[in-house]
Protein backbone atom coordinates (compact mmCIF):
# COMPACT_ATOMS: atom_id res chain seq x y z
CA UNK A 1 0.00 0.00 0.00
CA UNK A 2 1.31 3.34 -1.03
CA UNK A 3 0.80 5.11 2.31
CA UNK A 4 2.79 2.37 4.04
CA UNK A 5 5.65 2.89 1.59
CA UNK A 6 6.02 6.39 3.02
CA UNK A 7 6.54 5.14 6.55
CA UNK A 8 10.05 5.78 7.93
CA UNK A 9 9.82 3.78 11.14
CA UNK A 10 13.14 2.17 12.02
CA UNK A 11 15.13 4.50 9.76
CA UNK A 12 17.87 6.85 10.90
CA UNK A 13 18.29 10.24 9.23
CA UNK A 14 21.16 12.74 9.45
CA UNK A 15 20.02 16.29 8.74
CA UNK A 16 22.65 19.01 8.54
CA UNK A 17 21.56 22.50 9.47
CA UNK A 18 18.62 20.88 11.24
CA UNK A 19 18.45 23.41 14.06
CA UNK A 20 16.62 26.12 12.11
CA UNK A 21 14.45 26.87 9.09
CA UNK A 22 13.94 24.20 6.47
CA UNK A 23 16.25 21.74 8.26
CA UNK A 24 14.19 21.94 11.42
CA UNK A 25 10.96 21.49 9.45
CA UNK A 26 12.39 18.43 7.67
CA UNK A 27 13.57 17.00 11.01
CA UNK A 28 10.02 17.28 12.33
CA UNK A 29 8.56 15.78 9.15
CA UNK A 30 10.90 12.78 9.09
CA UNK A 31 10.39 12.16 12.80
CA UNK A 32 6.65 12.47 12.24
CA UNK A 33 6.92 9.74 9.61
CA UNK A 34 8.76 7.57 12.12
CA UNK A 35 12.49 8.20 11.65
CA UNK A 36 15.13 8.75 14.31
CA UNK A 37 17.05 11.93 13.63
CA UNK A 38 20.62 13.20 13.99
CA UNK A 39 20.74 16.98 13.82
CA UNK A 40 24.13 18.45 12.89
CA UNK A 41 25.14 22.12 12.72
CA UNK A 42 27.61 24.40 14.45
CA UNK A 43 25.53 26.05 17.19
CA UNK A 44 24.52 23.72 20.00
CA UNK A 45 21.40 25.62 21.10
CA UNK A 46 19.24 25.23 17.99
CA UNK A 47 20.19 21.61 17.29
CA UNK A 48 19.57 20.62 20.92
CA UNK A 49 16.16 22.23 20.65
CA UNK A 50 15.25 20.30 17.48
CA UNK A 51 16.57 17.08 19.01
CA UNK A 52 14.43 17.49 22.11
CA UNK A 53 11.37 18.22 19.94
CA UNK A 54 12.05 15.01 18.01
CA UNK A 55 12.31 13.09 21.30
CA UNK A 56 9.02 14.67 22.28
CA UNK A 57 7.55 12.99 19.20
CA UNK A 58 8.69 9.64 20.56
CA UNK A 59 11.75 9.19 18.37
CA UNK A 60 15.43 8.93 19.18
CA UNK A 61 17.48 12.04 18.45
CA UNK A 62 21.07 13.20 18.66
CA UNK A 63 22.38 16.74 18.38
CA UNK A 64 25.98 16.76 17.20
CA UNK A 65 27.76 20.09 16.87
CA UNK A 66 29.47 19.96 13.48
CA UNK A 67 31.00 22.37 10.99
CA UNK A 68 30.25 20.72 7.64
CA UNK A 69 33.13 22.62 6.05
CA UNK A 70 35.57 20.65 8.23
CA UNK A 71 35.95 17.08 6.94
CA UNK A 72 37.28 15.73 10.24
CA UNK A 73 34.28 17.02 12.14
CA UNK A 74 32.01 15.50 9.51
CA UNK A 75 33.73 12.11 9.79
CA UNK A 76 33.41 12.19 13.59
CA UNK A 77 29.74 13.18 13.38
CA UNK A 78 28.93 10.29 11.06
CA UNK A 79 30.93 7.81 13.17
CA UNK A 80 29.04 8.89 16.26
CA UNK A 81 25.68 8.69 14.51
CA UNK A 82 26.42 5.14 13.38
CA UNK A 83 27.82 4.01 16.73
CA UNK A 84 24.92 5.44 18.75
CA UNK A 85 22.00 4.78 16.40
CA UNK A 86 23.39 1.78 14.56
CA UNK A 87 23.28 3.04 10.98
CA UNK A 88 22.37 5.93 8.71
CA UNK A 89 19.61 5.38 6.13
CA UNK A 90 18.97 8.97 5.10
CA UNK A 91 21.24 11.99 4.68
CA UNK A 92 19.83 15.46 4.06
CA UNK A 93 22.52 17.94 3.02
CA UNK A 94 20.76 21.11 4.05
CA UNK A 95 23.39 23.22 5.85
CA UNK A 96 24.05 26.37 3.91
CA UNK A 97 24.79 30.05 4.03
CA UNK A 98 23.93 32.71 1.58
CA UNK A 99 20.85 33.88 -0.13
CA UNK A 100 20.42 37.60 -0.25
CA UNK A 101 23.01 38.38 2.46
CA UNK A 102 25.90 37.46 0.21
CA UNK A 103 24.98 39.52 -2.84
CA UNK A 104 27.41 42.33 -3.54
CA UNK A 105 29.49 43.72 -6.41
CA UNK A 106 31.99 41.10 -7.52
CA UNK A 107 35.01 43.26 -6.69
CA UNK A 108 33.92 43.57 -3.09
CA UNK A 109 33.80 39.83 -2.48
CA UNK A 110 36.86 38.69 -0.56
CA UNK A 111 38.75 35.46 -1.17
CA UNK A 112 37.66 34.40 2.29
CA UNK A 113 33.94 35.04 1.68
CA UNK A 114 34.05 33.08 -1.56
CA UNK A 115 35.97 30.21 0.02
CA UNK A 116 33.80 29.90 3.12
CA UNK A 117 30.64 30.07 1.01
CA UNK A 118 31.73 27.35 -1.40
CA UNK A 119 33.13 25.26 1.48
CA UNK A 120 29.85 25.35 3.38
CA UNK A 121 27.32 25.04 0.56
CA UNK A 122 29.09 22.68 -1.82
CA UNK A 123 32.11 21.10 -0.15
CA UNK A 124 30.06 20.43 2.99
CA UNK A 125 27.59 18.38 0.94
CA UNK A 126 30.52 16.54 -0.64
CA UNK A 127 32.13 15.78 2.77
CA UNK A 128 28.86 14.51 4.24
CA UNK A 129 28.01 12.43 1.18
CA UNK A 130 31.49 10.93 1.20
CA UNK A 131 31.35 10.11 4.90
CA UNK A 132 27.87 8.57 4.80
CA UNK A 133 28.11 7.17 1.28
CA UNK A 134 30.58 4.39 1.97
CA UNK A 135 28.39 3.15 4.81
CA UNK A 136 25.30 3.28 2.58
CA UNK A 137 27.00 1.56 -0.35
CA UNK A 138 28.28 -1.20 1.95
CA UNK A 139 24.76 -1.75 3.29
CA UNK A 140 23.35 -1.59 -0.24
CA UNK A 141 20.76 0.99 0.72
CA UNK A 142 20.41 4.68 1.39
CA UNK A 143 18.81 7.98 0.48
CA UNK A 144 20.66 11.25 -0.01
CA UNK A 145 18.66 14.46 -0.38
CA UNK A 146 20.58 17.58 -1.31
CA UNK A 147 19.11 21.02 -0.79
CA UNK A 148 20.01 23.33 -3.66
CA UNK A 149 18.17 26.56 -4.48
CA UNK A 150 16.37 28.28 -7.33
CA UNK A 151 19.67 30.14 -7.61
CA UNK A 152 21.31 26.83 -8.50
CA UNK A 153 19.30 26.86 -11.72
CA UNK A 154 19.04 30.54 -12.58
CA UNK A 155 21.37 33.49 -12.35
CA UNK A 156 21.13 36.26 -9.82
CA UNK A 157 22.47 39.79 -10.02
CA UNK A 158 25.51 40.19 -7.77
CA UNK A 159 24.96 36.60 -6.67
CA UNK A 160 28.11 34.58 -7.39
CA UNK A 161 29.24 32.22 -4.66
CA UNK A 162 25.71 31.11 -3.82
CA UNK A 163 24.61 30.49 -7.43
CA UNK A 164 27.81 28.61 -8.25
CA UNK A 165 27.75 26.51 -5.09
CA UNK A 166 24.06 25.62 -5.45
CA UNK A 167 24.49 24.75 -9.15
CA UNK A 168 27.32 22.51 -7.99
CA UNK A 169 24.94 20.80 -5.59
CA UNK A 170 22.62 19.96 -8.52
CA UNK A 171 25.37 18.20 -10.43
CA UNK A 172 26.77 16.58 -7.30
CA UNK A 173 23.29 15.07 -7.02
CA UNK A 174 23.22 13.78 -10.57
CA UNK A 175 26.74 12.35 -10.56
CA UNK A 176 26.23 10.64 -7.19
CA UNK A 177 22.90 9.26 -8.44
CA UNK A 178 24.58 7.69 -11.47
CA UNK A 179 27.52 6.45 -9.44
CA UNK A 180 25.50 4.74 -6.70
CA UNK A 181 22.56 3.66 -8.85
CA UNK A 182 23.51 -0.01 -8.60
CA UNK A 183 24.29 0.16 -4.89
CA UNK A 184 20.77 0.77 -3.70
CA UNK A 185 21.45 4.42 -2.92
CA UNK A 186 19.11 7.05 -4.36
CA UNK A 187 20.26 10.65 -4.62
CA UNK A 188 17.86 13.49 -5.34
CA UNK A 189 17.75 17.23 -4.99
CA UNK A 190 15.20 19.65 -3.59
CA UNK A 191 15.25 23.14 -5.09
CA UNK A 192 13.36 25.51 -2.80
CA UNK A 193 12.10 28.83 -4.04
CA UNK A 194 11.80 31.63 -1.52
CA UNK A 195 10.94 30.42 1.98
CA UNK A 196 10.31 32.59 5.01
CA UNK A 197 12.85 31.11 7.42
CA UNK A 198 14.06 34.32 9.04
CA UNK A 199 12.32 35.75 12.10
CA UNK A 200 9.64 38.15 10.94
CA UNK A 201 10.09 40.63 13.81
CA UNK A 202 11.73 43.37 11.73
CA UNK A 203 9.34 45.46 9.58
CA UNK A 204 11.76 45.62 6.62
CA UNK A 205 11.92 41.83 6.57
CA UNK A 206 8.14 41.58 6.61
CA UNK A 207 7.98 44.08 3.78
CA UNK A 208 10.59 42.18 1.78
CA UNK A 209 8.66 38.94 2.18
CA UNK A 210 5.38 40.59 1.21
CA UNK A 211 6.87 42.06 -1.94
CA UNK A 212 8.43 38.70 -2.83
CA UNK A 213 5.09 36.96 -2.31
CA UNK A 214 3.36 39.34 -4.67
CA UNK A 215 5.66 38.24 -7.49
CA UNK A 216 5.09 34.56 -6.89
CA UNK A 217 2.45 32.90 -9.11
CA UNK A 218 0.71 31.54 -6.02
CA UNK A 219 0.91 34.86 -4.22
CA UNK A 220 2.77 33.50 -1.24
CA UNK A 221 6.27 32.53 -0.21
CA UNK A 222 7.06 29.05 1.03
CA UNK A 223 6.46 27.98 4.61
CA UNK A 224 9.17 25.69 6.03
CA UNK A 225 6.50 23.03 6.58
CA UNK A 226 5.93 22.88 2.80
CA UNK A 227 9.14 20.91 2.25
CA UNK A 228 8.44 18.30 4.94
CA UNK A 229 6.23 15.91 2.93
CA UNK A 230 8.52 16.12 -0.09
CA UNK A 231 11.49 15.17 2.09
CA UNK A 232 9.50 12.26 3.52
CA UNK A 233 8.63 11.05 0.02
CA UNK A 234 12.27 11.21 -1.12
CA UNK A 235 13.47 9.48 2.06
CA UNK A 236 10.97 6.65 1.71
CA UNK A 237 10.45 3.46 -0.29
CA UNK A 238 7.80 5.32 -2.30
CA UNK A 239 10.60 6.95 -4.30
CA UNK A 240 12.50 3.74 -5.06
CA UNK A 241 12.64 4.38 -8.85
CA UNK A 242 13.44 8.08 -8.47
CA UNK A 243 17.09 9.08 -8.64
CA UNK A 244 19.16 11.97 -9.97
CA UNK A 245 16.00 14.06 -10.11
CA UNK A 246 15.44 17.71 -9.22
CA UNK A 247 12.34 18.66 -7.24
CA UNK A 248 11.59 22.37 -7.47
CA UNK A 249 9.21 23.59 -4.81
CA UNK A 250 8.60 27.23 -5.51
CA UNK A 251 4.90 27.84 -6.12
CA UNK A 252 5.52 27.84 -9.86
CA UNK A 253 8.14 30.60 -9.96
CA UNK A 254 10.65 28.83 -12.18
CA UNK A 255 7.94 27.44 -14.47
CA UNK A 256 6.99 31.00 -15.31
CA UNK A 257 10.57 32.22 -15.56
CA UNK A 258 9.99 34.63 -12.68
CA UNK A 259 8.18 37.12 -14.87
CA UNK A 260 5.81 39.50 -13.11
CA UNK A 261 2.66 37.53 -12.45
CA UNK A 262 -0.67 38.97 -13.41
CA UNK A 263 0.76 40.43 -16.61
CA UNK A 264 -1.29 38.34 -19.00
CA UNK A 265 -2.71 40.23 -21.95
CA UNK A 266 -5.42 38.67 -24.08
CA UNK A 267 -4.50 38.56 -27.77
CA UNK A 268 -7.35 37.44 -30.06
CA UNK A 269 -6.67 35.50 -33.27
CA UNK A 270 -6.51 37.72 -36.33
CA UNK A 271 -7.84 36.93 -39.82
CA UNK B 1 1.00 12.54 11.99
CA UNK B 2 2.49 13.68 8.72
CA UNK B 3 1.62 10.48 6.84
CA UNK B 4 -2.04 11.35 7.21
CA UNK B 5 -1.46 14.45 5.06
CA UNK B 6 -0.83 12.11 2.11
CA UNK B 7 -4.23 10.50 2.51
CA UNK B 8 -6.74 11.11 -0.28
CA UNK B 9 -9.77 9.96 1.68
CA UNK B 10 -12.93 11.80 0.69
CA UNK B 11 -11.41 13.02 -2.58
CA UNK B 12 -12.57 12.24 -6.08
CA UNK B 13 -10.02 11.66 -8.81
CA UNK B 14 -10.67 11.41 -12.54
CA UNK B 15 -8.08 9.40 -14.42
CA UNK B 16 -8.47 10.14 -18.12
CA UNK B 17 -6.67 8.26 -20.86
CA UNK B 18 -7.00 6.17 -23.96
CA UNK B 19 -6.88 2.88 -22.12
CA UNK B 20 -3.15 2.43 -22.61
CA UNK B 21 -0.14 3.29 -20.51
CA UNK B 22 -0.32 4.26 -16.88
CA UNK B 23 -3.97 5.15 -16.31
CA UNK B 24 -5.12 1.94 -14.66
CA UNK B 25 -2.13 1.75 -12.34
CA UNK B 26 -2.43 5.36 -11.29
CA UNK B 27 -6.12 4.85 -10.54
CA UNK B 28 -5.19 1.98 -8.23
CA UNK B 29 -2.49 4.05 -6.52
CA UNK B 30 -4.90 6.92 -5.87
CA UNK B 31 -7.49 4.49 -4.52
CA UNK B 32 -4.85 2.92 -2.25
CA UNK B 33 -4.37 6.36 -0.78
CA UNK B 34 -8.11 6.61 -0.21
CA UNK B 35 -9.58 8.39 -3.25
CA UNK B 36 -12.76 7.52 -5.09
CA UNK B 37 -12.13 7.08 -8.80
CA UNK B 38 -13.67 7.92 -12.13
CA UNK B 39 -11.79 6.24 -14.93
CA UNK B 40 -12.45 7.70 -18.34
CA UNK B 41 -11.18 6.04 -21.50
CA UNK B 42 -12.61 4.57 -24.70
CA UNK B 43 -14.78 1.64 -23.55
CA UNK B 44 -13.62 -1.87 -23.23
CA UNK B 45 -13.02 -4.30 -20.42
CA UNK B 46 -9.89 -2.58 -19.18
CA UNK B 47 -11.49 0.35 -17.40
CA UNK B 48 -14.36 -1.72 -15.99
CA UNK B 49 -11.83 -4.16 -14.50
CA UNK B 50 -9.95 -1.30 -12.90
CA UNK B 51 -13.17 0.09 -11.47
CA UNK B 52 -13.93 -3.35 -10.01
CA UNK B 53 -10.50 -3.51 -8.41
CA UNK B 54 -11.03 -0.09 -6.87
CA UNK B 55 -14.41 -1.13 -5.46
CA UNK B 56 -12.80 -4.22 -3.94
CA UNK B 57 -10.48 -1.84 -2.10
CA UNK B 58 -13.53 -0.28 -0.47
CA UNK B 59 -13.65 2.86 -2.61
CA UNK B 60 -16.30 4.06 -5.00
CA UNK B 61 -15.47 3.81 -8.68
CA UNK B 62 -17.07 4.56 -11.98
CA UNK B 63 -15.79 3.61 -15.44
CA UNK B 64 -17.09 6.04 -18.07
CA UNK B 65 -16.44 5.10 -21.66
CA UNK B 66 -15.13 8.30 -23.23
CA UNK B 67 -13.41 9.37 -26.40
CA UNK B 68 -11.12 11.83 -24.63
CA UNK B 69 -10.25 13.65 -27.84
CA UNK B 70 -13.92 14.55 -28.39
CA UNK B 71 -15.17 17.67 -26.69
CA UNK B 72 -18.81 16.64 -26.23
CA UNK B 73 -17.90 13.26 -24.76
CA UNK B 74 -15.43 14.82 -22.34
CA UNK B 75 -18.02 17.38 -21.19
CA UNK B 76 -20.58 14.63 -20.63
CA UNK B 77 -18.09 12.52 -18.70
CA UNK B 78 -17.22 15.42 -16.40
CA UNK B 79 -20.88 16.30 -15.81
CA UNK B 80 -21.63 12.72 -14.94
CA UNK B 81 -18.69 12.54 -12.54
CA UNK B 82 -19.91 15.67 -10.77
CA UNK B 83 -23.50 14.51 -10.58
CA UNK B 84 -22.46 11.12 -9.14
CA UNK B 85 -19.75 12.29 -6.74
CA UNK B 86 -20.62 15.94 -6.18
CA UNK B 87 -17.15 17.25 -6.98
CA UNK B 88 -13.76 16.61 -8.56
CA UNK B 89 -10.56 17.17 -6.58
CA UNK B 90 -7.95 15.57 -8.80
CA UNK B 91 -7.53 15.15 -12.55
CA UNK B 92 -4.87 12.83 -13.91
CA UNK B 93 -4.35 13.03 -17.67
CA UNK B 94 -2.53 9.96 -18.88
CA UNK B 95 -3.27 9.43 -22.56
CA UNK B 96 -0.61 7.70 -24.58
CA UNK B 97 -0.59 7.05 -28.30
CA UNK B 98 2.87 5.90 -29.32
CA UNK B 99 3.99 6.62 -32.85
CA UNK B 100 7.28 6.54 -34.73
CA UNK B 101 7.93 7.22 -38.39
CA UNK B 102 10.56 9.18 -40.31
CA UNK B 103 9.49 12.80 -40.26
CA UNK B 104 9.09 13.17 -44.05
CA UNK B 105 6.71 10.20 -44.14
CA UNK B 106 4.32 11.47 -41.48
CA UNK B 107 0.90 12.10 -43.04
CA UNK B 108 -1.45 14.93 -42.09
CA UNK B 109 -3.83 12.39 -40.58
CA UNK B 110 -1.13 10.72 -38.49
CA UNK B 111 0.08 14.04 -37.18
CA UNK B 112 -3.47 15.05 -36.23
CA UNK B 113 -4.19 11.77 -34.51
CA UNK B 114 -1.00 11.87 -32.48
CA UNK B 115 -1.82 15.42 -31.44
CA UNK B 116 -5.47 14.65 -30.73
CA UNK B 117 -4.89 11.75 -28.39
CA UNK B 118 -1.74 12.99 -26.69
CA UNK B 119 -2.30 16.75 -26.47
CA UNK B 120 -5.81 17.83 -27.42
CA UNK B 121 -7.31 15.34 -24.94
CA UNK B 122 -5.32 16.98 -22.16
CA UNK B 123 -6.67 20.37 -23.23
CA UNK B 124 -10.26 19.12 -23.36
CA UNK B 125 -10.24 17.23 -20.05
CA UNK B 126 -8.43 19.99 -18.19
CA UNK B 127 -10.73 22.68 -19.55
CA UNK B 128 -13.84 20.74 -18.60
CA UNK B 129 -12.62 19.82 -15.11
CA UNK B 130 -10.84 23.12 -14.52
CA UNK B 131 -14.02 25.15 -14.79
CA UNK B 132 -15.43 23.17 -11.89
CA UNK B 133 -12.17 23.33 -9.90
CA UNK B 134 -11.91 27.10 -10.31
CA UNK B 135 -15.44 27.50 -8.98
CA UNK B 136 -14.54 25.46 -5.91
CA UNK B 137 -11.15 27.18 -5.69
CA UNK B 138 -9.30 23.93 -5.17
CA UNK B 139 -7.86 21.23 -7.37
CA UNK B 140 -4.89 19.26 -8.59
CA UNK B 141 -4.10 18.52 -12.22
CA UNK B 142 -1.41 15.94 -12.91
CA UNK B 143 -0.26 15.20 -16.45
CA UNK B 144 1.65 12.03 -17.18
CA UNK B 145 4.49 12.27 -19.71
CA UNK B 146 7.34 10.06 -20.96
CA UNK B 147 11.00 11.06 -21.09
CA UNK B 148 10.38 12.02 -24.73
CA UNK B 149 8.56 15.11 -23.45
CA UNK B 150 11.99 16.56 -22.63
CA UNK B 151 14.47 14.74 -24.86
CA UNK B 152 14.47 14.04 -28.56
CA UNK B 153 14.46 10.77 -30.48
CA UNK B 154 14.68 10.19 -34.21
CA UNK B 155 11.50 9.05 -35.95
CA UNK B 156 9.51 10.34 -32.98
CA UNK B 157 9.12 14.00 -33.89
CA UNK B 158 5.33 14.05 -33.83
CA UNK B 159 5.17 12.15 -30.55
CA UNK B 160 7.88 14.32 -28.96
CA UNK B 161 6.13 17.50 -30.10
CA UNK B 162 2.82 16.36 -28.61
CA UNK B 163 4.35 15.31 -25.30
CA UNK B 164 6.47 18.46 -25.13
CA UNK B 165 3.24 20.33 -25.73
CA UNK B 166 1.73 18.71 -22.65
CA UNK B 167 4.65 19.99 -20.60
CA UNK B 168 4.26 23.54 -21.86
CA UNK B 169 0.53 23.31 -21.18
CA UNK B 170 1.47 22.27 -17.65
CA UNK B 171 3.82 25.19 -17.09
CA UNK B 172 1.60 27.88 -18.58
CA UNK B 173 -1.56 26.72 -16.86
CA UNK B 174 0.27 26.43 -13.54
CA UNK B 175 0.73 30.18 -13.79
CA UNK B 176 -2.79 30.97 -14.90
CA UNK B 177 -4.52 28.97 -12.19
CA UNK B 178 -2.05 29.44 -9.34
CA UNK B 179 -4.18 32.07 -7.62
CA UNK B 180 -7.25 29.93 -8.17
CA UNK B 181 -5.64 27.46 -5.78
CA UNK B 182 -5.17 24.83 -8.46
CA UNK B 183 -1.82 23.14 -8.85
CA UNK B 184 -0.79 21.91 -12.28
CA UNK B 185 2.15 19.52 -12.44
CA UNK B 186 3.42 16.63 -14.51
CA UNK B 187 4.95 13.30 -13.60
CA UNK B 188 7.39 11.63 -15.92
CA UNK B 189 8.28 8.02 -16.51
CA UNK B 190 11.04 6.19 -18.31
CA UNK B 191 10.86 2.80 -19.97
CA UNK B 192 8.59 0.44 -18.14
CA UNK B 193 7.22 -3.05 -18.39
CA UNK B 194 3.96 -4.46 -17.12
CA UNK B 195 5.36 -7.96 -16.63
CA UNK B 196 7.77 -8.84 -13.88
CA UNK B 197 11.01 -9.99 -15.43
CA UNK B 198 14.06 -11.23 -13.56
CA UNK B 199 16.98 -8.88 -13.25
CA UNK B 200 19.15 -11.27 -15.24
CA UNK B 201 16.73 -11.41 -18.10
CA UNK B 202 16.30 -7.65 -18.08
CA UNK B 203 20.03 -7.08 -18.35
CA UNK B 204 20.09 -8.82 -21.75
CA UNK B 205 18.12 -5.85 -23.03
CA UNK B 206 20.56 -3.10 -24.14
CA UNK B 207 17.96 -0.52 -23.14
CA UNK B 208 18.06 -1.73 -19.55
CA UNK B 209 21.83 -1.46 -19.47
CA UNK B 210 21.36 2.21 -20.24
CA UNK B 211 19.08 2.74 -17.23
CA UNK B 212 21.19 3.66 -14.19
CA UNK B 213 19.02 1.54 -11.84
CA UNK B 214 19.38 -1.42 -14.25
CA UNK B 215 15.73 -2.35 -14.35
CA UNK B 216 12.65 -1.26 -16.24
CA UNK B 217 10.02 0.72 -14.40
CA UNK B 218 7.25 -1.22 -12.73
CA UNK B 219 3.58 -0.27 -12.69
CA UNK B 220 3.94 0.86 -9.06
CA UNK B 221 6.88 3.16 -9.68
CA UNK B 222 4.74 6.25 -10.29
CA UNK B 223 2.42 5.61 -7.35
CA UNK B 224 4.34 7.66 -4.79
CA UNK B 225 4.70 10.67 -7.08
CA UNK B 226 1.06 10.78 -8.10
CA UNK B 227 -0.11 10.52 -4.50
CA UNK B 228 2.37 13.19 -3.38
CA UNK B 229 1.18 15.65 -6.01
CA UNK B 230 -2.51 14.83 -5.54
CA UNK B 231 -2.45 15.23 -1.78
CA UNK B 232 -2.79 18.15 0.59
CA UNK B 233 0.74 17.30 1.79
CA UNK B 234 2.03 19.09 -1.21
CA UNK B 235 0.79 22.58 -1.94
CA UNK B 236 3.86 24.55 -3.00
CA UNK B 237 5.04 22.38 -5.93
CA UNK B 238 3.58 23.93 -9.08
CA UNK B 239 4.39 23.91 -12.80
CA UNK B 240 6.93 21.12 -12.40
CA UNK B 241 7.63 17.84 -14.14
CA UNK B 242 8.92 15.20 -11.73
CA UNK B 243 10.40 12.01 -13.11
CA UNK B 244 10.53 8.50 -11.71
CA UNK B 245 12.68 7.01 -14.44
CA UNK B 246 15.43 5.03 -12.77
CA UNK B 247 17.89 7.89 -13.23
CA UNK B 248 17.80 8.04 -17.04
CA UNK B 249 17.56 11.82 -17.16
CA UNK B 250 20.49 12.26 -14.77
CA UNK B 251 22.64 11.48 -17.84
CA UNK B 252 21.17 14.42 -19.71
N1 LIG C 1 15.00 29.97 2.84
C1 LIG C 1 15.03 30.00 1.54
O1 LIG C 1 14.34 30.78 0.92
C2 LIG C 1 15.90 29.06 0.79
C3 LIG C 1 15.76 29.04 -0.60
C4 LIG C 1 16.54 28.17 -1.34
C5 LIG C 1 17.44 27.34 -0.71
N2 LIG C 1 17.58 27.38 0.64
C6 LIG C 1 18.57 26.49 1.25
O2 LIG C 1 17.94 25.71 2.24
C7 LIG C 1 18.88 25.39 3.26
C8 LIG C 1 18.31 25.79 4.61
O3 LIG C 1 18.15 27.19 4.62
P1 LIG C 1 17.24 27.97 5.65
O4 LIG C 1 16.47 28.94 4.89
O5 LIG C 1 16.54 27.02 6.52
O6 LIG C 1 18.34 28.81 6.43
P2 LIG C 1 18.89 28.74 7.92
O7 LIG C 1 17.77 28.77 8.89
O8 LIG C 1 19.95 29.75 8.02
O9 LIG C 1 19.52 27.29 7.98
C9 LIG C 1 20.81 27.01 7.59
C10 LIG C 1 21.39 26.08 8.61
O10 LIG C 1 22.68 25.66 8.19
C11 LIG C 1 23.52 25.62 9.31
N3 LIG C 1 24.89 25.87 8.88
C12 LIG C 1 25.39 26.97 8.28
N4 LIG C 1 26.72 26.84 8.12
C13 LIG C 1 27.06 25.62 8.61
C14 LIG C 1 28.27 24.92 8.73
N5 LIG C 1 29.44 25.44 8.31
N6 LIG C 1 28.25 23.69 9.30
C15 LIG C 1 27.08 23.16 9.73
N7 LIG C 1 25.91 23.78 9.64
C16 LIG C 1 25.90 25.00 9.08
C17 LIG C 1 23.04 26.70 10.24
O11 LIG C 1 23.30 26.36 11.60
P3 LIG C 1 24.63 26.91 12.36
O12 LIG C 1 24.74 28.33 12.01
O13 LIG C 1 24.35 26.65 13.79
O14 LIG C 1 25.77 26.08 11.87
C18 LIG C 1 21.55 26.72 9.98
O15 LIG C 1 20.83 25.94 10.91
C19 LIG C 1 20.16 26.11 2.89
O16 LIG C 1 21.02 25.24 2.22
C20 LIG C 1 19.69 27.20 1.95
O17 LIG C 1 20.68 27.61 1.06
C21 LIG C 1 16.82 28.22 1.39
Amino acid sequence: MILEDLNLEGKVAVITGGGTGLGKAMSHALAGAGADVVVAARRVGPIEETASEVRGMGRRALAISTDVADSQQVERMVERAISELGKVDILINNAGIGGEQVTKPIWEITDEEWRIGIDTNLTGAFYCSRAVGRHMVERGSGRVINISSGYGLRGGRDNFMYCCAKAGVVLLTRSLALTWARDGVRVNCIVPGFFATVPLDRPEIRQYIESTARFNPMGRVGEPGDVGPLAVFLASEASDYVTGEIFCIDGGGLAGGYTPTGYAPIIPLKG
Amino acid sequence: MILREFSLEGKLAIVAGNGRGWGNYLAIALAEAGADIVIAAPGGKGIEETAKKVRKMGRRALAISTDIAKSSEVEEMVERAISEFGKIDILVNSPDLEFARPFLEVSDEEWDQVMNINLRSVFLCTRAVGKHMLERKTGRVINVVPGLAVRGLSNCTAYCAAKGGVLQLTKALSQEWARGNIRVNAIGHGWFSEEERSEEEQLKDPLVRYIPLRRLGRPRDLSGLVVLLASDACDYINGQVLFADGGVLAHV
